[in-house]
């Protein structure tokens, strides 16, 4: 394996032998000494080091002067070993799986590529081959030793439906079966997205084969594994606001959940500190907001990248928060005769008015503010596919800002100025965003997602946020998980972000400990698998991260995560699962190459 | 007369030509063409500015306020973050510096083209100046953001830098080496001189390093431009003269090209000694020209070892950046890999308890391995060793032996001989000895000559009663990296041993992730912040005499970490580290708390690196960084 640095992208490149077969370009942190097993050797070497099967155990090892029986790679070895052994394949399947472990060589020039499904699914399978040539074609034509002739890769969705939603199937099949020269493999989905699905698992059948000058991939003669996810929500939140991302890091990252089957990114794109998201029809937003016009996304940068993750099959949930999170941005409305939008904005000394400087929360009692909030609607609506989800925000209202502000106090004249009334305004916000987010949409079947808050305490919530209309994200610790069955019981919907096991920031600041692949993994969301629980999101707060460290944060922990909301295994990290997840480490990489 | 012409004529010609080429000699010796490294940063090569600058900052109370331009009444003339910093308040320089520091508070714009070097030195010194100088041309030109910036648009003729070193003879970094220096910056005429003067060369390095900090890029200035204080005057040394940055590259391999990285920071930082511990139980990467045994069994694979000349490269990289490399192959524990082939050679065994299980029993962390004290073949390939690492680093004033958490255990259970078990009641005592035996090698292969500043890490051997038994005060160092409230650091210096600190509790830097393996705890949890890193002062904390301190080192392990995620993991915190062990603030042991300016100069500093091809991680949300003081 060769690594190096290339500056100009600030990235690493990692090419697995001396021909270069697959490089990747994300950065990503370590998951253990390099001794635990994923060296590999440059084929143009006589390699020293090959790995054997125990079949007792079922473990590969590496070995020095290996037999013939032994492997050039880890990852053919692991394809080929013992009974129990998992195909490489990450998140792990949950239905059905059988294998005949025995090599086959595929040269990939012999691919051929055949689509059946109903006419509005023939672009999205042209995307989908398009990625899968993508993905293999660094690997340069050479020779193979014994390669089959002819390999099909028969794509079959089922159902039109192109459209990415909560409720959309995922499931496939994929099926591999070599006869004679001929290598089939048929790929059913139920939808297009299932098809991509198969798709990435077949990826991760294909290996590199190392030896010599061969320039080809290896895969197991027949395999058959049905599979579709526990949960339909499977996200990844990045924030924009506190340190401002590049489209091109966002990709990277888009690439990595394709990668891990993940399917949400949850954008945090505004705060207190920026507003980065250019609106046509509210360009203050970005004049007052933006750390420098350069730092701005433009519509069609979203444009863009809401098309680029729906070909990965990932979703894009974009979350205005409010009224809290909210200060930059909103500067501008006296100026333009509408009030103030937003008050405490940076307001000092930030302890006495917010939680995190600066401060900063939207106006509840303007009346502007919601038609302020319907263009915004409006025009970020406009930018990603309708995905029938938006996000509403709603974390961390700081009473204190409210009640130390003229106009609001005012407005409550006549009442006790008691944390319920404070609640009620905070409750009335949300109600008349909504309503905009509604008119500015036509209709109202879009469900809005919050964050757990006061309002969301059992007691007080279906006064403030009807289950019809809301899903809870919950991020309360996990000794807090009776939140959840309370919600549960009254009928919401609920999405999970264990503060304690997926925020990803914590370790860096504060007495919050840092999380290892193995605590995210061991997460259990919950106890049963309720049909409430739409599922979880692993959370990249961006305080303490920006384009240049944010890679190895995210991953491969996400990848960990992403394996409990695909397959909700009952086992544990300690189980064989930890000797796959350090080369999954490496598999992300390579499914993330080229994120340029 | 038409022979006296041409004769006048002749003379003329002769002489003009002398002029000729006395001024192109000096222009040539005296003007290094700027070479721009413009692949270290993104650079926007058509730049468009569809709109005007949207912030501005005012210096108010000594501290930049970001005001909204449509606010602020003095609009016209918009002024940049970057240029704000420089002319208000703060000095912006990390580390900093000891002595009196004026500043003034206008600003000059330049392009790189201006820039010259002149020195009064003679050689050896003057050849690594001008390499010196053109690594200070680059740090200018990594602040360059556009390419096709106004060139031409220049308050000043020249940016002459005038560099003055007293003892030209002093090429190499030893610990009595002199790293002060001072710079005057003016005006004069219309051009700019900044005036250098330092004993040596490696104070003069840290005075070009101070001057690429008092220029800055201007992003507002019509399509943006390089500037410079107009008038500064710096005076300053270090605290301690051993300030170093330990890497592991041994549990995962980093490259030659990774680093060169680290060595670029450590410059910006004024950090001067890179230990770099080779080799541990894991692996052994290292090529040693007269035993390349060690790397053919214990390198992780043929593109994982680093050849003699990687080595003698890095060595001259580091140098002329004014850092020295210690290089470390660690004994007789962290050893096994690599040690495996003695008994195909008819050595015998060199190392023993290699990759044995459980780990538990016999080593910290797996795999495990150490020496065989027994086996004679082992001195002898350890005084090859010693002789080569010398050679490699030109370093016989430093040495660094390794030497911490040997397993008595693995030696009880697997010492063949029953004499050499039986022999000792405490293995101590045969540690001890191997320690003695490694020693005398070292003096063999470093000519006879003792080496002055011999550093083991602290362990079981350097407590007392072993200490004083084992390791000879007048030239053993012991780096001290126990937890600070462990009695480790002040019984050695009682005892009257030198040491370097390098407390786990303060400068682990890759402490704070979680367990790697499956058994065993996350010893050093949790993360250390860069305020932990910066607010660590033992010598103040436990009322240590500094005469003792020969420095500090930040260390990185690399169990978890490979060039992935290497300049995360290290930078901005060495950096934090750098100016403890440099300009040593006084700590406020009531409350612990860190000046506004500290804060303000990192976040430069963070910037600073970043530009340079650094992946420092970020300090906070660029919010603050855009409104100084606002975030604390």
């Amino acid at each position: 394996m060769y690594k190096w640095y290339t500056p100009k992208l600030r990235v690493w490149k990692v090419c697995h032998n001396a021909e270069l077969i697959l490089c990747s370009t994300i950065q990503s942190s370590r998951t253990g000494p390099t001794y635990y097993g994923i060296l590999r050797v440059p084929a143009r070497y006589q390699a020293r080091w090959s790995w054997e099967c125990d079949l007792q155990t079922s473990n590969c090892r590496s070995t020095l002067n290996g037999n013939s029986r032994a492997h050039s790679t880890l990852e053919l070895c692991q394809l080929v070993c013992g009974k129990t052994n998992y195909l490489n394949v990450w998140p792990y399947p949950t239905g059905a799986i059988s294998s005949i472990k025995e090599i086959v060589l595929i040269a990939p020039d012999t691919i051929q590529f055949v689509h059946k499904g109903p006419q509005e699914t023939e672009q999205f399978l042209n995307n989908v081959t398009a990625y899968f040539r993508d993905r293999i074609k660094t690997l340069v034509p050479g020779h193979c030793p014994t390669p089959l002739n002819h390999v099909t890769i028969a794509l079959n969705s089922l159902r039109g439906d192109v459209s990415l939603t909560l409720d959309q199937d995922e499931s496939y099949t994929l099926e591999t079966q070599a006869v004679g020269d001929t290598l089939n493999i048929q790929i059913f989905g139920e939808t297009v997205f299932g098809v991509r699905h198969g798709i990435e698992t077949l990826l991760q059948l294909l290996v590199p084969y190392e030896e010599k000058d061969a320039t080809c991939f290896a895969t197991l003669k027949s395999v058959k594994i049905k599979d579709k996810p526990v949960y339909r929500h499977r996200g990844l939140l990045l924030d924009s606001a506190r340190n401002y991302l590049s489209t091109t890091t966002i990709k990277k990252n888009i690439d990595g959940m394709a990668a891990s089957k993940l399917n949400v990114l949850h954008w945090h794109i505004t705060d207190s500190q920026s507003f980065p998201l250019q609106l046509p029809n509210l360009p203050n937003m970005t004049i007052y907001g933006a750390y420098s016009e350069k730092q701005t996304y433009k519509p069609d940068d979203i444009r863009d990248i809401a098309e680029y993750a729906k070909i990965r099959g990932v979703r894009i949930l974009i979350e205005i928060d409010g009224p809290s999170h909210a200060g930059s941005g909103w500067q501008w409305g006296p100026q333009a005769g509408l009030g103030n939008l937003a008050v405490c904005i940076n307001q000092h000394p930030w302890r006495s008015y917010c939680i995190q400087p600066p401060c900063g929360q939207l106006n509840p009692t303007n009346p502007h503010l919601y038609n302020t909030l319907g263009t915004l609607f409006k025009d970020v609506t406009g930018m990603v596919p309708d995905i029938n989800l938006f996000h509403l925000g709603g974390d961390e209202v700081y009473i204190p800002c409210w009640n130390s502000t003229k106009e609001i106090i005012d407005y409550l004249k006549g009442k006790p100025r008691t944390e319920k009334t404070f609640f009620d305004l905070w409750g009335k916000y949300h109600r008349k965003a909504l309503e905009a987010y509604d008119l500015a949409v036509g209709h109202n079947k879009t469900s809005a997602v919050v964050w757990t808050s006061h309002l969301t305490d059992p007691e007080v919530i279906q006064k403030y946020f009807p289950k019809e209309r809301y899903i809870i994200q919950t991020w309360v610790p996990e000794s807090s998980n009776d939140l959840i069955t309370s919600l549960l019981k009254l009928g919401y919907r609920i999405i999970i972000s264990t503060k304690d096991k997926w925020y990803l920031d914590h370790g860096f600041w504060g007495n919050t400990p840092f999380y290892t692949w193995r605590n995210v993994y061991e997460n259990k969301m919950y106890d049963v698998v309720d049909p409430g629980i739409l599922g979880g999101e692993v959370c990249m707060w961006g305080e303490l991260v920006d384009d240049i460290n944010i890679e190895p944060r995210v991953w491969p922990r996400a990848a960990a995560a992403a394996e409990r909301l695909w397959t909700n295994p009952r086992r544990d990290s300690k189980s064989g699962r930890y000797k796959i997840f350090c080369p999954q480490r490496e598999t992300v990489e390579e499914r993330n190459s080229r994120g340029n | 007369m038409k022979q006296g012409e041409l004769r006048r004529a002749l003379v003329v010609v002769t002489l003009l030509c002398i002029f000729l080429f006395i001024y192109l000699y000096w222009q040539q010796s005296s003007k290094l063409a700027p070479t721009l490294i413009y692949n270290y940063k993104h650079v926007y090569s058509s730049y468009r500015r569809s709109r005007p600058p949207q912030w501005t900052w005012r210096c108010v109370n000594q501290r930049c306020e970001r005001r909204h331009i449509e606010g602020d009444a003095d609009a016209a003339a918009p002024v940049s973050l970057a240029t704000c910093s420089m002319l208000c308040g703060s000095t912006q320089l990390w580390p900093q510096p000891t002595g009196p520091v004026t500043l003034g508070s206008r600003a000059v714009t330049f392009d790189h083209g201006r820039l010259a070097v002149e020195t009064t030195t003679g050689q050896p010194a003057r050849a690594l100046l001008v390499k010196a100088f053109a690594i200070f041309n680059d740090s200018v030109a990594s602040l360059i953001e556009r390419k096709d910036y106004a060139r031409d648009r220049t308050d000043v003729r020249r940016f002459l830098v005038r560099v003055a070193v007293e003892h030209s003879d002093v090429v190499r970094l030893r610990m009595s080496t002199n790293e002060s220096y001072s710079i005057v910056l003016r005006a004069v005429g219309g051009d700019m001189v900044a005036n250098i003067t330092a004993k040596t060369f490696f104070g003069a390095r840290h005075g070009l390093e101070t001057l690429s900090q008092l220029i800055w890029w201007d992003p507002y200035a019509d399509g943006g431009a390089l500037k410079v204080l107009k008038v500064a005057t710096v005076q300053d040394s270090p605290a301690f003269a051993y300030r170093g940055l330990m890497v592991d590259t041994a549990r995962n391999f980093m490259s030659v090209e990774s680093l060169k990285r680290v060595l670029v920071g450590m410059s910006a930082s004024k950090l001067n000694v890179f230990h770099w511990h080779l080799t541990d139980s894991q692996s052994f990467p290292l090529v040693v020209p007269s035993v390349p045994q060690l790397a053919k069994n214990g390198a992780y694979g043929p593109g994982m070892t680093y050849a003699p000349e990687d080595v003698r490269e890095l060595v001259e990289f580091a140098r002329v950046r004014g850092i020295r490399v210690v290089l470390e192959v660690d004994t007789p524990a962290h050893a096994g890999n690599g040690w495996t082939w003695g008994p195909q050679e008819g050595l015998g065994e060199l190392a023993v308890c290699v990759n044995e299980r459980p780990w538990s029993l016999y080593c910290g962390e797996p795999p495990c391995g150490q020496l065989n004290p027994e086996n004679p073949n082992v001195y002898d390939i350890l005084e090859k060793l010693y002789r080569d690492l010398i050679d490699l680093s030109g370093e016989d004033e430093i040495f660094h032996i390794g030497g911490d958490e040997v397993n008595l255990e693995c030696w009880a259970q697997h010492l063949q001989k029953a004499s050499t078990i039986y022999n000792y009641t405490d293995l101590h005592d045969l540690w001890g000895e191997f320690t003695l035996k490694a020693l005398g090698k070292l003096v063999a292969a470093n000519g006879g000559k003792r080496i002055p500043y011999v550093v083991v890490w602290s362990s079981k051997l350097s407590k007392r009663p072993y200490v004083t038994k084992y390791l000879e005060k007048s030239n053993v160092v012991v780096q001290s990296w126990g937890a600070s409230q462990w009695p480790d650091t002040p019984d050695l210096i009682a005892d009257g041993y030198r040491v370097i600190i390098s407390h786990v509790d303060a400068w682990y830097l890759d402490c704070g992730f979680g367990r790697w393996r499956e058994t065993g705890e996350a010893a050093c949890d949790p993360y250390r912040p860069w305020q932990t890193v910066y607010n660590h002062r033992p010598w103040q904390q436990l009322r240590l005499d500094k005469k003792y301190i020969v420095g500090g080192e930040a260390c990185l392990w690399s169990e978890q970490l490979d060039e992935a995620s290497l300049d995360a993991r290290l930078w901005p915190r060495a950096s934090a580290f750098a100016e403890r062990v440099w300009t040593d603030p006084q700590l406020d042991m009531a409350t612990y708390s860190i000046q506004e300016d500290v804060y303000t100069r990192l976040s430069t500093h963070r910037d600073r690196l970043a530009a340079r091809g650094i992946g420092a991680e970020a300090l906070w949300p660029t919010w603050c960084t855009q409104n100084p003081g606002m975030c604390l």
